[in-house]
């Protein structure tokens, strides 16, 4: 990885269309202005995260998952005071 | 009153207030932006968030406070607007928000079934919309466990 030290103010490229600026540094927290060509996707790290996670979160709905997670896991209490979204009426009207 | 095919429940009629906004969808799923909650006695506390559009797209929800009871919430600015939730306070999960995380329940995985705690489904309950938030606090794991390590002998780290 390179390191590379810069203040507020101060700002660097990559490649020839990118560049990362240093706006603020405050605390724990840096603010950076970025100009990048339209075609450049950027992105939070924690959001390529979450969509390879929910990617995976769908393909691993299968009923022996279910049942598996059901039979393994002890739930916290704390789980059991949230109120039911599902109007009664929805599933009580399932038709299989 | 519409009809769905569901991913695990087979097909139901539903009532089309009981249907959640979610104005960008979830991240690697922008286009599926309506859906509904299921939960059934059975299995119990888990949720299921089935879209109405396709049926094949359903996530396993567990409420936070089941899988941490300590759980806190850390939402941006950016996701209280899009929630219409008031500014500079963090809603209380339970009662103005419902704060539920994506179940991964493969069961192949070294570390069993996990939670994506960094990015729970937050639903404003008045409203009926819902985001998925990346927490800014990032102390939260995207893959915690829902066994504890030391009840499995044979788990191996999951990072």
């Amino acid at each position: 990885m390179l390191v590379m030290r810069r203040r507020a103010g101060e700002s660097f490229l990559i490649g020839e269309d990118v560049e990362i600026e240093v706006l603020e540094v405050c605390g724990t927290r840096v603010k950076l202005g970025i100009v990048a060509p339209d075609s450049v996707l950027i992105q939070r790290k924690e959001m390529q995260i979450t969509r390879d996670q929910n990617i995976n979160a769908a393909g691993s709905v299968r009923q022996h998952n279910i049942s598996s997670l059901l039979e393994k896991v002890s739930f916290q209490p704390a789980g059991a005071s949230v109120k039911s979204l599902t109007p009664p009426s929805i599933l009580a009207k399932r038709r299989t | 009153m519409p009809c769905i095919r569901t991913k695990c429940f087979g097909e139901m009629e539903y009532s089309t207030d009981a249907v959640y906004r979610f104005p960008h969808g979830l991240p690697g799923f922008e286009t599926e932006c309506d859906f509904l909650f299921l939960e059934q006695p059975a299995t119990h506390p888990l949720m299921f968030l089935q879209s109405i559009a396709t049926p094949e797209v359903c996530f396993i929800l567990l409420p936070v406070l089941a899988a941490d009871p300590d759980y806190k919430l850390s939402l941006s600015e950016e996701d209280l607007a899009l929630l219409h939730l008031p500014p500079g306070r963090q809603p209380g999960i339970g009662e103005d928000v419902l704060c539920a995380a994506l179940v991964c329940a493969t069961s192949e995985e070294p570390c069993g079934p996990t939670v994506n705690l960094l990015a729970p489904v937050v639903v404003n309950l008045e409203e009926q919309i819902g985001i998925q938030a990346i927490q800014t606090q990032t102390k939260y794991s995207h893959r915690h466990p829902l066994i504890p390590r030391e009840s499995e002998q044979e788990l191996v780290s999951c990072s």
